[in-house]
């Protein structure tokens, strides 16, 4: 099946077009005083595949139970595909898919059960059910063990069945928190490409949580860097690396960090980007400095553990921002 | 909402009925009791009234012991549903909360009047003598279910509130076993001491019984006249319901509150 059709098989006839999303001053506090949100605020705009990018506890689940109204906010406003979520919570969840991080399905049930038992619940009729539960089990590749119990199924099957499930009602809004953790890399592949299918044409609104980069990268129009409950940084992905510059220097200084800024900036390379965490330095490199820079480390032979010339990640923005490593956290 | 109301039920009906565990095992101790423990008693013991078939007695008795075990059993998948994940697509789902219990507590009941038939069946192959009528069965029948659904908004209560399954299945004796030994179901309340006697009057499971035994065996027989005294026994029927009835809606309102409250952080 081309990607156009089985795009608009998973968006389904009439489908309207995404909704959009806003959020103001969003505060959480669990019982215990474990405070998960700390004022976020963002929008999302319809049609647009937003991240949500951290590691665990930065409050990136916590977000998505309040935007699918499993989780209570403490305070702030929140609306989801033009509704207020405490105030129309029903029709806010009628608007809504969501792939949850942990398998939601029912284990005994076959996948077709579980479909049908999802398009029920969102109030389809039973016929319509039928037909684009079909039209969804061959977009997904399932039609060989849809009338199998779910517990027979392996990890990438399920989260492909939890997948369609999501999008049975074709939502304005799809949800998506971790959808490929713990799932090898052939499948997250797999996954990712289904997911851009479901962005081709532009109309469903996606909300994604994630610790990993790439997957932020490639499925996301922008990315909301997530910290300690707060919001540190937020922007498409190409503006967020073009604030490191071209390239990162990442050198193991072995404490000789301040010797390594001050050899640099007399060689005329700005060092006020510099960061370092632990014995590990990292400066931003810009129009082409970064052989320079190479260079005048050689030729000062310093007592340096390891110099590398490297790509900047969305790993070196997060640890910019907050001072920790994204991929460390896990 | 009635059709989501019948999708939650049917779900949790193909959950409950596709796990053998839960529709066998709350049929044991009172099918034990119905086939085994009452003619055996009735032989060794004889009657305490000689209008009372003894083991009739103790068999229409072993259906209080069995809609509650079963309405705890069930709980049991309301634990699966929060350990594994399901509770979360039923929270997200576009459906008002109250209906998720409900569609528990309404698949309950249908496993319990099953088992209750399967019971009944045995009890009177087995020897039980039923004096009864359609009015009586429906006596029956409406004390059993309410019975039911009492416990099952207990079970759906615990479930969502406890921190472990272990924690449950340790207070199911106490809430599905204990009362029945004092809601006159081996012998009537009168028997025992005063104090005794007054808690066993107040029980629900005292006046779910009665009305049972009223329906099924009927005249003076009942162990209505034992909790409210002597009178005519269709008024004391009506005085028994409205207990039982209030009962069971204070709990089920008491389970969709605790399950709007807990199921949510």
């Amino acid at each position: 099946m081309s990607t156009e059709t089985t795009a608009t098989v998973i968006r389904g006839p009439g489908a309207p077009r995404g909704g959009g999303i806003r959020v103001r001053d969003l505060h959480k506090t669990y019982a215990g005083g474990v405070e998960a949100l700390r004022g976020v605020s963002f929008d999302v705009r319809p049609g647009e595949a937003f991240g949500l990018l951290g590691p665990n506890g930065a409050g990136k689940t916590t977000i998505i139970g309040i935007l699918t109204t499993t989780v209570r906010p403490t305070s702030g406003e929140v609306i989801v595909g033009g509704f207020n979520v405490a105030r129309e919570a029903l029709a806010a969840r009628r608007a809504s898919g969501i792939v949850f991080q942990d398998s939601v399905l029912d284990a005994p049930l076959s996948g077709r059960a579980n479909l049908m038992l999802h398009a029920r619940l969102w109030g389809m009729p039973r016929d319509r059910a039928r037909r684009r539960s079909a039209e969804l089990i061959e977009a997904m590749g399932l039609a060989q063990l849809i009338d199998r119990p779910v517990r027979s199924y392996s990890g990438g099957q399920r989260r492909r069945l939890e997948i369609a499930r999501a999008v049975m009602g074709s939502p304005h809004v799809l949800f998506l928190d971790e959808p490929t953790v713990g799932l090898d890399p052939t499948i997250r592949y797999e996954l990712w490409s289904m997911l851009r299918d479901l962005r081709a044409g532009q109309e469903m609104t996606m909300v994604l949580t994630t610790h990993y980069l790439d997957e932020a990268e490639r499925l996301c129009d922008r990315i909301a860097i997530m910290h300690e409950g707060r919001i540190v940084a937020m922007d498409t992905p190409d503006r967020l690396l073009a604030s490191l510059g071209e390239e990162v220097l990442e050198v193991e200084a072995n404490g000789a960090s301040g010797t390594v800024t001050k050899l640099l900036a007399e060689a005329g390379i700005p060092t006020d980007g510099a960061f370092e965490i632990g014995s590990l330095l990292t400066l931003p490199l810009r129009d082409g400095q970064g052989d320079l820079a190479s260079r005048r480390l050689r030729e000062a032979a310093l007592p340096l553990r390891s110099v590398a010339l490297r790509r900047p990640t969305l790993d070196d923005v997060y640890l910019r921002l907050t001072g920790v490593k994204l991929a460390s956290s896990h | 909402m009635l059709f989501q109301l019948f999708t939650l039920y049917r779900r949790r009906m193909r959950l409950l009925a596709g796990s053998r565990r839960e529709l066998v095992v709350p049929l044991v101790t009172p099918v034990l009791f119905a086939v085994i423990i009452a003619p055996a008693l009735k032989k060794a013991l004889g009657s305490f009234n000689p209008r009372v078939d003894y083991m009739t007695f103790v068999a229409i008795a072993t259906v209080a012991l069995l809609v509650p075990l079963n309405s705890m059993f069930a709980g049991i998948s309301v634990f699966t549903d929060r350990t594994y994940g399901a509770l979360r697509e039923l929270l997200a789902a576009p459906v008002p909360r109250w209906l998720v219990p409900l569609g528990n507590v309404l698949a309950t009941l249908t496993i319990a009047a099953l088992q209750v038939i399967v019971l009944v069946v045995a009890a009177v192959l087995r020897g039980a003598t039923l004096h009864t009528s359609v009015t009586g069965v429906l006596w029956f029948a409406g004390a059993a279910m309410l019975l039911a659904a009492a416990i099952a908004g207990v079970a759906e209560m615990l479930a969502f509130r406890l921190a472990s399954q272990e924690e449950y299945v340790g207070l199911t004796p106490a809430i599905a076993i204990v009362p029945w030994f004092f809601a006159g179901s081996l012998f009537p309340i009168s028997v025992l001491p005063a104090g005794l006697a007054d808690v066993a009057r107040v029980l629900p499971w005292t006046h779910a019984l009665a009305l049972m035994r009223y329906g099924l065996v009927g005249g003076s027989n009942s162990g209505l006249q034992a909790i409210w005294g002597n009178h005519p026994q269709t008024g004391l029927a009506l005085a028994s319901l409205a207990v039982v009835v209030g009962f069971t809606v204070a709990l089920l309102t008491v389970a969709m509150q605790v399950f709007r409250r807990s199921a949510l952080q």
